[in-house]
């Protein structure tokens, strides 16, 4: 039995009292295995008791210690996990049994102490943890990075023996990861003895991968799995579709049928969680649940009308990153002690917190993977046994179709590969920087440390030296580049280390301050703070500010609010009263993993072939018995190939459709192809640096999975003749190459790059506000660097983001060479497929052709012919 | 190629070596705008411009942020190509000369280099005070007087007469175009920001201070040697931004 592995009987008499049932699977599994020290890799899926197996284990050796006499007084474990909410979870679900445990033996109080450290802690809090650490320390990468940069740190980390990283399966793709992985090699470096690693990960594969990011290329780990076997908890998901087959696609009558629909489950459910892909929609949502939810209470004549004050104790709570922690940590119990009826959340509650059971998950749009998707449903049902129940909410016919793949896929739990990331550059500096500060670093030991972690296990010795380089200001220009004083005498801006003999270090405590300040790899918080009067209500992020015109309404935790300016990183704001209207839907529209896309594409081809051979009302059978979906639905879907059959035609199986139609702004070139996303980018880059070059033009291109759309504007017609060298598969790594040179892409990731490696600062130093646009970085830092240092290792980071992590060339490459049939069609406007799955409207990448002088030239021609064209207006004419 | 919808004569040389446009009559008589995004008046052999900002990088420095030098090397080159095309005796800067008022001794040096290079040229610098130079006594002037016009920044409440402002850095923005323009009235004209750092001002949009929406601009666009005439600001908008309505 696995409870024999732990020694402590308090600990085993509580856990008997408190689990009768026993340990789950994986608890049974693991605790022999930790207990005998190895790393190891546990993955399960949520909610099945892994962090107790971590935990419990832990506090098992901790409290035999004690008992020794051997505890000591300084830090054991460290606790890592993605989630600021999760530290605060876990702290009370440690907490609770220690006491138990300790009361159980007739001790007052827990002699195990625990400690969280976020970047919600106070400063005080934060000075109370490095005088006297905890034994179990709870944290984030992004803070556990910023203590091993203080110096004030560097001799705690001597005692500890665990480290414990939680939602692994998070961490193992992204930059983030990457980060944390070379921060345990640092915090390994200073402990006496390696301390053991236990990584905590949802269902995954290849669990292989898994262990390696956690131990790293040199260290052995088992691995230990327990997917849902017999017995787990069974899962439904149900496909609805918010539009009739007859519709078009219209927002505002979707989303007036997903408030009702919502507002049903709420009432007939005892809790709901609904995820919501953006913040703004989740607000929008929460209000409108509780504008229905008052409805109905008025309706049914109960107590008088609770006042509609943002954050009062509505059954209906909004949950996202923006919001206060503590706000949302208050929602978050009272999920959990079921006082909510519903909970609204972008992506924040994705992850593992515990948040009790709760009956339903509806999904607004797709989730965009199979492991979101179950992770999302992996919310309701969380005592063992019961069923986990999700419901996709679909607005058009092609997230129809999404979902229903989706919901396919998560069903026969076909969970996509992990790839993690290999030496990001830009992360790479951020480390450095932070080593530097901490203490003076030898170099050759520093790149042998860094070779320990698994995102630099293959870091090269040159791109090593190019970072110091970068640091050290060295490459802010090219030997004998124009200086202002023309002796040559002033030194170089910004170098952030010092570099002599073989060592470096950061000598300078303003440099210090900016890491501390600026740390972290999460690229999507760039945020702007809100202002009513002088008042701070919060935050929205800088992409969704940038979109606001002064006068456009938007909610903000529950409270309507009217755009007034936006200077640097403050929006102005007025409180107003009324509808804040529906937020812009631009970017939520996620693209689906390459797994997901492939199945897609093969589902859009085989719906095609039926619909021709059999027949619409085959069509709808086949939907409904292979993937289970209801008539309304598969009508949506059967409706959509319809129109696109008598429109246009079905894209031909394994090959491409090209259609031509004309524009508001010139022609539109929508290319359909079986391929995901990836592939589109590199393949599209690559047809739109051909046609480029042949019509000497900007072209305008929009990516998607299954195709894109390349604009040109000014021109009438398109030579199909063309067509076929297009799709040569010779010298296509050229001219995706030439593609990404033209375009925007490489000088956009370039923004997040910068900022990582700490080369522009999010947060200036002292608060001082930045000068220049949003766009400065990408369109003048981005070529200044290129042209000082063409070689600079940011850019060749953004560069490899772009071919490694955007594009697919090799897909690309694979789908050419098959020599796919060809079909081109003349189009009066965009097709069906075009206008459902590619989105022209969506915000299109200008690849230049042509300099910008010409490009303005062109422009000041229509604004002639649009002129010339009002002044010849036919007059009214008279009759004869 | 210059490009005046009323009156381009049809021969008019594509890349004549002198270009420039001859303002409508009701505009001033003796000023020229010219691609480099300055004003030049010929009589008085004087070029204005606005909106330098030199040592940008080094304030984006001393706020933490790693910037290659490069503000005075393109000051330079585009005001090489400016005495090319024209030869002047002054060069007035209508304001905001320099990124930062705070000390910083490389943004001294950079000065020193402009002015360095102007005395090569024997080209005299008028410095006119903008809100970049900072706050409070000042040894520059506010704001001096040339060829009937009068030239100051623009950050201050300006009174009656004609003026010749810089500071809002008009843009003209449609797709992916953003480029900087001249904005002219009959007592107006504002001058294009000549730094590439300057985050432009929508001309289309509602961005202008209040007293200037009600005036109906002409847009004047310098790029790659050349100058555009897009004409007023009103039929731009009915053109490329239809459905948007001005308060």
């Amino acid at each position: 039995m696995g409870l024999d592995a732990l020694g402590h009987t308090g600990v085993r008499n509580w856990f008997e009292s408190s689990f009768p049932l026993g340990p789950s699977p994986i608890q049974a599994a693991a605790w022999p295995v930790i207990a005998s020290g190895q790393n190891a890799a546990l993955s399960a899926p949520t909610g099945t008791g892994k962090t107790l197996a971590a935990f419990l284990a832990i506090l098992d050796l901790l409290l035999r210690d004690h008992e020794l006499g051997q505890l000591g007084t300084g830090l054991r474990c460290v606790y890592i996990s993605p989630l600021r909410s999760l530290g605060y979870d876990i702290e009370r679900n440690l907490n609770q049994p220690l006491l138990e445990i300790a009361s159980g033996g007739e001790i007052t109080a827990s002699p195990i102490r625990v400690g969280v450290r976020t970047g919600d802690t106070t400063a005080s809090d934060r000075r109370r943890l490095r005088k006297t650490p905890p034994h179990i320390l709870i944290t984030t990468p992004e803070s556990l990075a910023l203590l091993l940069s203080q110096p004030g740190w560097n001799d705690h980390w001597q005692s500890v023996d665990h480290l414990v990283i939680d939602e692994v399966h998070a961490l193992v793709p992204t930059k983030r990861g990457a980060d944390l992985t070379a921060s345990l090699e640092r915090l390994e470096a200073l402990t006496k003895k390696p301390p053991q690693r236990i990584g905590l990960s949802a269902t995954c594969r290849p669990l292989a991968t898994v262990a390696e990011f956690l131990v790293g290329p040199t260290r052995p780990c088992a691995l230990i799995d327990c997917p849902t076997g017999p017995g787990a908890d069974p899962l439904e998901l149900e496909v609805e579709s918010l539009i009739k087959a007859d519709e078009a696609p219209h927002r505002g009558l979707t989303y007036r049928r997903m408030i009702r629909r919502i507002h049903a489950e709420t009432q007939a459910n005892r809790t709901t969680v609904v995820f919501a892909n953006t913040r703004a929609l989740t607000e929008k949502i929460t209000l409108d649940l509780r504008a229905a939810e008052q409805k109905a209470r008025e309706i049914n004549d109960q107590t008088e009308p609770l006042e509609a004050q943002a954050g009062a104790e509505h059954s209906i709570a909004a949950h996202h990153s923006a919001l206060d922690a503590a706000r949302r940590r208050e929602v978050e119990q009272r999920l959990k002690s079921g006082k909510l009826k519903a909970v609204v959340s972008s992506t924040s509650l994705e992850l593992g917190i515990d948040i009790g059971s709760v009956d339903l998950s509806i999904l607004i749009g797709l989730p965009g993977s199979v492991v979101r998707c179950l992770q999302r449903v992996g919310r309701s049902g969380h005592r063992r046994g019961a069923v986990r129940r999700g419901l996709l909410l679909a607005s058009t016919p092609a997230e129809v179709a999404g979902a229903m793949i989706t919901a396919d896929a998560a069903l026969a739990s076909d969970i996509e590969p992990v790839k993690p990331i290999r030496n990001p550059l830009d992360v790479l500096c951020q480390q450095l920087l932070g080593m530097a500060c901490a203490d003076e670093r030898d170099e050759a030991e520093t790149l042998a440390l860094l070779r320990r972690s698994a995102a630099f296990a293959t870091l090269s010795q040159e791109d090593f030296q190019a970072c110091l380089a970068f640091l050290a200001g060295e490459l802010s220009a090219p030997a004998g580049a124009y200086e202002s004083d023309q002796s040559g005498g002033l030194k170089r801006s910004g170098a952030r280390i010092w570099k002599t003999r073989g060592l470096f270090n950061v000598r300078n405590r303003r440099v210090m301050r900016w890491l501390w300040s600026n740390i972290g790899t999460i690229t999507s918080e760039e945020s702007v703070r809100v202002r009513a009067g002088g008042v701070e209500l919060g935050t929205v992020e800088a992409a969704y500010a940038e979109r606001l015109q002064p006068g456009d309404r938007f909610l903000l935790d529950g409270r309507v609010l009217e755009a007034k300016s936006r200077q640097g990183g403050v929006l102005r704001v007025s409180t107003v009263q009324g509808d804040p209207g529906l937020p812009r839907w631009t970017s939520d529209r996620q693209s689906m993993s390459p797994a997901l896309a492939h199945r897609l594409a093969c589902f859009r081809e085989e719906a095609g072939n039926r619909l021709t051979s059999d027949g619409p009302s085959r069509l709808r059978d086949w939907l409904c018995e292979t993937y289970k979906l209801n008539r309304p639905a598969a009508r949506v879907i059967e409706t959509l190939f319809e129109s696109q059959a008598s429109l246009s035609e079905i894209p031909p199986a394994g090959g491409l459709l090209i259609e031509e139609a004309p524009s508001e702004h010139g022609l539109l070139l929508a290319f359909h192809a079986p391929l995901a996303r990836s592939a589109c980018e590199a393949l599209g880059r690559a047809v739109t640096a051909r046609l480029g070059r042949k019509v000497a033009r900007n072209l305008h291109l929009t990516v998607a999975d299954l195709g894109w759309t390349i604009r040109f504007p000014d021109l009438n017609q398109f030579d199909e003749s063309i067509l076929r060298e297009l799709f040569l598969a010779e010298r296509l790594e050229p001219d995706v190459l030439e593609g990404l040179d033209r375009g925007e892409l490489v000088a956009r990731r370039f923004r997040y790059v910068a900022s990582t490696a700490l080369m522009v600062l999010r947060n200036p130093d002292r608060g001082r506000t930045r000068v220049g646009g949003n766009g400065w970085v990408s369109q003048r830092l981005y070529p200044l660097v290129k042209a000082a240092c063409p070689q600079h290792p940011l850019i060749k980071e953004a560069q490899r983001e772009a071919l490694e992590d955007v594009l697919d060339t090799p897909a690309a490459r694979e789908f050419l060479e098959r020599e796919p049939v060809i079909q081109f069609r003349r189009l009066t406007a965009p097709s069906p497929f075009c206008a459902a799955w590619i989105d022209p409207a969506a915000a299109a990448e200008t690849l230049a052709f042509e300099t910008p002088g010409n490009a303005l030239e062109r422009l000041h021609q229509r604004l002639h012919a649009a002129k010339a064209a009002q002044a010849h207006k036919p007059a009214v004419t008279e009759g004869p | 190629m210059l490009i005046d919808p009323g009156n381009t004569p049809a021969n008019l040389p594509v890349s004549a070596p002198l270009e420039f446009l001859p303002l409508d009559p009701t505009q001033p008589e003796g000023w020229t705008l010219t691609p480099e995004c300055a004003l030049v008046h010929r009589a008085l052999g004087t070029a204005v411009i606005a909106d330098v900002h030199l040592g940008y990088e080094w304030a984006r420095g001393s706020g933490g942020d790693m910037v290659p030098a490069h503000t005075l090397r393109e000051t330079l080159e585009k005001l090489t190509q400016l005495t090319q095309r024209l030869s002047v005796r002054r060069l007035v800067v209508a304001g905001d000369l320099i990124e930062s008022a705070l000390p910083c001794p490389r943004t001294r040096h950079d000065v020193a280099g402009l002015a360095k290079w102007l005395a090569d040229r024997k080209i005299e610098l008028v410095h006119i005070h903008g809100n970049h130079e900072g706050h409070g006594p000042t040894l520059l002037p506010l704001q001096i007087e040339l060829g009937g016009w009068s030239i100051a920044h623009g950050h201050l409440n300006l009174d009656g007469g004609r003026w010749i402002i810089g500071h809002h850095h008009p843009s003209l923005r449609v797709e992916e175009i953003s480029a900087p323009c001249f904005l002219i009235h009959e007592n107006w004209v504002i001058l294009p920001a000549f730094s590439s750092n300057a985050a432009g001002l929508d001309v289309l949009g509602s961005g202008l201070p209040g007293g200037f929406r009600k005036l109906d601009f002409q847009c004047v666009v310098p790029m790659e040697g050349r100058l555009f005439d897009f004409g007023q600001l009103s039929t731009l908008r009915a053109v490329f931004r239809p459905g948007s309505n001005r308060k």
